[in-house]
């Protein structure tokens, strides 16, 4: 409460009394209100019976694990293999996704950086933010004109004979990746960038001088620099796409879930929000081990994201 | 391009590819506006048409869906730029250990999965109404309401980062300065800090706005029955896809080529002024040349020409060229049912046995099933389509049956 | 005592376990021109940043007109500061950065725009007032920022190396412009500076600050010719610094054993001290002379290692018997002639010497 205390009056002494309050209740408000209660009540949902209206609050509203229970087990008591597989593809398709973007960004962010210069880096800039001014479920759609049965690229491997039956794309979740590996790109391109901007340029050009080939410089002088950059923008790429749902919907074949969607699911075809609830806690425990435990492994802070 | 530090044919033709990956879904969704064919493709061309604008603005679902975005968006600006400036400013001021525990704190909700905040925000105010005893009807269970919560709550975290880039490039001094010259701590707050971070309080305000507006994963749960504008989108994608999404896209990415250049022409034109060049520019030097690139200029005249695009496109008469389309497909299918009424009286003549004319499957139309998904496409209703076309096989895999009457 | 008044009263400031000023005591006078001088890191800013307003003395009081500052902010000090960097407000054209005090105090535009080109003309920059502060020359901002602590009359004048952005010709002519605009407005200044000349050409009295000690406070010819500590004696000019041992004294005279023999100095401010303690001997460069001397007094036996030219005086670098000594001349137009060679002698007045107590130099 001191630390508190001191705090506030600091701010007050610096830019007024009414700015520190604005400050405090505002922040306060995004803490309690927006952040941690609302988490904490999913929590509490997620251990609820799903009831009917009438029982809520009654004696019959006790806490519980099936619902956590139902991911692992399902009703039968048997393992849950198609749940959990679910969430473990979804897994490791978003780390696929992830490094996918972070192969394409690096050497983007790096020419951006250090190689394109005035009008042309001006110009790249610009060509890197305007196609994400468009709506997200644009994109994904723009994905599916692409690899539709009749898509452009059907069009063009049957027309020139490449292959003679349309070739399923969304079924083969080809266009899935590729629209959640195009959704997420300046998420990556801007951290790199960011942390490669800072490495000066005669360092470069000092190991070039000494004979060092392209793949050593990158591999000694530029990726070492990158790296805060290259795990902030792959905690907020992988952490999007395993959360994404739009482009699964979307772009998803009929047979293939993304994990988001089995919460959906629950939410809005079943009506059971309470586990749906569970299903969100879980994606969320997961994502967060999986993240933490990658940040890790390559030595890195969470607070070095967003940056 | 630099070549000694990584320029170099190589870099040029990654960029370009990069940017072909870019660009070209774009471009080809766009191209798709135009034809004709009721399957947003590029091949086979069928005619130039600007009809799906029509069909676009004809749907209810997404105006209405429009109407509720921009009302959100605008209440998410008002409540997520404040709450990200005190976020900001309070990071700004403590101390390194408090400042990285609160900074964690207030990063989550971007990593946070958008449907965990959307499942949430209605979990928790829905137990917050409930507790209070209030009813379905009041604010805790309206999804506008709802969807500004959920929102709000990573959104504020991107116009954070925002204030805290710009912040970062403030010096103190200048507010310690205005304290000594006898301000109080408010007055320098206004006359020093707020005009500083005035440029930042503008892209806040944009960048909120369209993450607001775009938003699917958390708004699809905290909108409850309703539509915003991206979820009647969504559902509109997921259960059928026709040229008129592509109309849209062609406008959304016709506004926002007229705003990064004007904005283009904005920033050249501060620059050129500070760096006192203006006068000495060949462009800003000429008087008439400076009134042709001055940005409201260059916002007008990029918004006449969309004006006259626009005239001339709802002028446009394509229904000559369509109706030829159709006469060609139905001359096609009117051979193919010849040749088979004449395979079925073969077949009769060897077995008497009924063949279903309806056996959609083993349809010989060019056009495969692929259609069928937009028998969903609103406005298009089997009915409409018979009048024209006396095909046994009904209009159903006729894409022109979906062209608006 | 007068509202222009500064008393620092055994003001000591901390961070956590650092103390960067360590029990300042002192009075500064309304009206005049006081200087603190040292290294960077020495503790002055902080002292400054104290009296301004910025922080609070961990211990101790500042008391400004005999009024006790604790609680008192910054910004209902009768204090102005001129920062380092000018902290001019970017955003403003001049004539705003000059009328702002003006402004926060609820003066009307028009009369706040009058005082502003008032100041303007009083700095020698009329007209100026609707450009943008980075369109000003860096002399031309030194002065707005000037001007802008001004406007509103305040009684104590605090400036924090505000010159050393400058280059050399400019700083020159500031410092004189600075004295004069002291003496013009008649305030109590009080200069923050790490270059001994700025702080010798214009103060009244100079406080030399080392490591968060006060060591010296003086008039600059005290300063220069009477340091008080080794700190002081080889922080402000160029001196001569010959460890030794006392041997003798003789009322004000010091006898001492150095590796370059026997030499004689003054005991500085009436000091006492014991045959067998460690000094040292401080003689600055223009006080010593080539040749033997006459009287069989201070005589050093040097070898010649180089000579610097500089316009105005020469420089003679010799070296006695591992240790380095440098000679300064007013250049004459002739080069004498005992300046040539490989053996020199060169002597002293013991009466320009000066004796102190061992301890950290300058520098060192």
């Amino acid at each position: 409460m001191g630390a508190l205390r001191r705090t506030f009056n600091g701010f007050a002494s610096k830019h007024g009394l009414g700015v520190a309050c604005f400050i405090g209740v505002a922040v306060l408000f995004w803490m309690i209100f927006l952040i941690a209660l609302p988490q904490i009540s999913m929590l509490d949902y997620s251990f609820r019976y799903n009831l009917p209206a009438a029982e809520v609050g009654g004696p019959n509203d006790v806490y519980t694990f099936a619902n956590y229970g139902y991911f692992f087990q399902g009703n039968d008591g048997t393992f849950n293999g198609l749940d959990i597989g679910i969430l473990v593809k979804t897994m490791v398709a978003a780390v696929f996704v992830t490094i996918i973007d972070i192969l394409i960004c690096y050497p983007i962010a790096f020419i951006l950086a250090h190689s394109a210069t005035g009008v042309s880096a001006r110009l790249m800039v610009i060509g890197l933010i305007v196609p994400f001014w468009v709506n997200e479920i644009l994109r994904a759609f723009a994905f599916r004109v692409l690899f539709g049965a009749t898509g452009l690229i059907n069009g063009i491997g049957l027309s020139t004979g490449l292959w003679d039956q349309p070739i399923d794309f969304i079924r083969a979740d080809v266009a899935l990746y590729s629209g959640l590996t195009y959704a997420y790109i300046l998420l990556m391109i801007f951290p790199i960038f960011n942390a490669v901007e800072a490495l000066d340029r005669n360092q470069i050009e000092a190991a070039r001088d000494m004979g060092a080939s392209w793949w050593r410089v990158h591999w000694r002088v530029v990726l070492p620099v990158a790296k805060p950059g290259i795990a902030s923008g792959a905690t907020m790429v992988f952490m999007l796409t395993a959360g994404a749902l739009a482009a699964p919907q979307i772009l998803g074949g009929p047979s293939n879930l993304w994990f988001t969607q089995l919460i959906y699911q629950w939410f809005n075809q079943s009506a059971n929000w309470q586990r749906g609830s569970a299903y969100a806690v879980i994606l969320l425990i997961v994502c967060i081990a999986f993240v933490l435990m990658m940040m890790r492994v390559f030595k890195v802070s969470i607070g070095e994201i967003g940056r | 391009m630099n070549r000694e530090t990584g320029g170099g044919p190589l870099a040029v033709g990654y960029a370009l590819l990069f940017f072909a990956f870019l660009f070209g879904p774009l471009i080809i969704m766009v191209i798709t506006a135009f034809n004709s064919s009721s399957f947003p493709r590029i091949t086979p061309w069928e005619c130039f048409t600007a009809d799906w604008f029509g069909v676009l603005i004809g749907n209810d679902r997404l105006m209405s869906g429009l109407a509720n975005s921009l009302v959100i968006g605008i209440g998410v600006v008002a409540i997520a730029v404040p709450i990200g400036l005190a976020g900001a400013l309070a990071l700004s001021e403590l101390n390194p250990k408090l400042r990285a525990a609160l900074y964690t704190v207030l990063i989550t909700p971007i990593l946070v999965p958008g449907v965990v905040l959307g499942i949430s925000t209605i979990v928790f105010w829905g137990a917050l109404g409930r507790s209070v005893g209030a009813g379905y009807e009041s604010v805790f269970f309206d999804g506008m309401f709802l969807t500004m919560a959920g929102q709000v709550t990573f959104i504020s975290a991107y116009a954070m980062l925002v204030f805290l880039a710009r912040l970062q490039r403030f010096d103190p001094t200048l507010t310690e300065a205005a304290l000594d010259l006898g301000a109080t701590p408010g007055q320098a707050f206004r006359r020093i800090l707020l005009p500083f971070l005035k440029p930042a309080i503008g892209s806040a305000a944009f960048l909120t706005f369209l993450a607001s507006f775009e938003n699917y994963n958390t708004t699809v749960f905290t909108i409850l029955s309703g539509n915003t504008f991206t979820t009647a989108l969504a559902s509109k994608v997921r259960l059928g896809t026709d040229p008129s999404l592509s109309a849209l896209a062609v406008i959304i990415i016709g506004l926002t080529l007229i705003g990064a250049i004007v904005h283009e022409a904005y920033t050249r034109r501060k620059e050129a002024e500070r760096s006192g060049e203006a006068a000495r520019s060949r462009i800003y030097g000429n008087p008439v040349l400076k009134m042709m690139v001055h940005p409201l200029s260059v916002l007008a005249l990029l918004v006449a020409v969309a004006g006259i695009l626009i005239y001339q496109g709802s002028r446009y008469d394509s229904s000559v060229c369509q109706q030829q389309i159709l006469d060609e497909k139905r001359a096609i299918q009117e051979k193919l049912l010849e040749e088979q009424r004449k395979r079925i009286q073969q077949q009769k003549q060897l077995a008497p046995a009924p063949v279903s004319p309806g056996s959609g499957s083993a349809s010989p139309s060019p056009f495969g099933g692929a259609f069928k998904p937009n028998t969903l496409a609103p406005k298009a209703t089997p009915s409409d389509a018979k009048k024209d076309n006396p095909s046994p096989f009904g209009g159903a895999f006729n894409p022109n049956a979906l062209k608006p009457q | 005592m007068t509202t222009k008044d500064i008393v620092l009263d055994h003001v000591t400031i901390r961070f956590g376990p650092f103390t960067a000023v360590d029990n300042a005591h002192l009075t500064i006078k309304g009206g005049e021109f006081f200087s603190f001088l040292g290294p960077s890191g020495c503790g002055k800013t902080t002292l400054l940043r104290c009296v301004s307003g910025f922080s609070e003395p961990s211990e101790g009081r500042v008391l400004i007109g005999g009024n006790n500052m604790k609680g008192v902010g910054p910004n209902k000090r009768p204090t102005a500061l001129i920062f380092q960097n000018l902290a001019l407000f970017p955003l403003m054209s001049v004539a705003d950065n000059i009328a702002f005090p003006l402004e926060v105090r609820g003066v009307g535009k028009k009369d706040r725009r009058k005082r502003a080109d008032e100041l303007l003309d009083m700095i020698a920059l009329p007209g100026v007032g609707d450009k943008k502060v980075h369109e000003l020359s860096g002399g031309q901002r030194q002065r707005v920022a000037i001007a802008r602590a001004l406007a509103v009359e305040p009684d104590i004048l605090l400036l924090d190396e505000p010159l050393s952005a400058l280059d050399l010709k400019l700083r020159h002519h500031m410092r004189s412009e600075l004295r004069a605009i002291q003496q013009r407005v008649g305030l109590t200044f009080i200069y923050i500076t790490h270059d001994q000349g700025e702080a010798l050409t214009m103060s009244d009295r100079i406080a030399v600050m080392n490591s968060g000690i006060i060591e010296q406070i003086g008039d600059p010819e005290t300063i220069y010719n009477k340091p008080k500590t080794a700190f002081v004696a080889s922080f402000v000019g160029e001196t001569n610094a010959i460890e030794g041992k006392v041997t003798a004294q003789d009322a004000g005279m010091v006898s001492v054993e150095t590796p370059v023999g026997r030499l004689t100095g003054s005991a500085a401010g009436g000091r006492n001290y014991k045959p067998g303690d460690a000094c040292i001997l401080f003689i600055r460069p223009e006080q010593l002379v080539p040749g033997a001397s006459s009287d069989g007094g201070n005589t050093i036996a040097t070898e010649r290692v180089k000579e610097e030219f500089e316009g105005n005086s020469r420089h003679l670098f010799l070296k006695a018997n591992g240790l380095d000594l440098r000679l300064s001349r007013v250049n004459t137009g002739v080069k004498p002639d005992s300046e040539t060679g490989g053996a020199v002698d060169v002597s002293f007045a013991a009466d320009k010497a000066i004796v102190l107590p061992a301890s950290a130099l300058a520098g060192a």
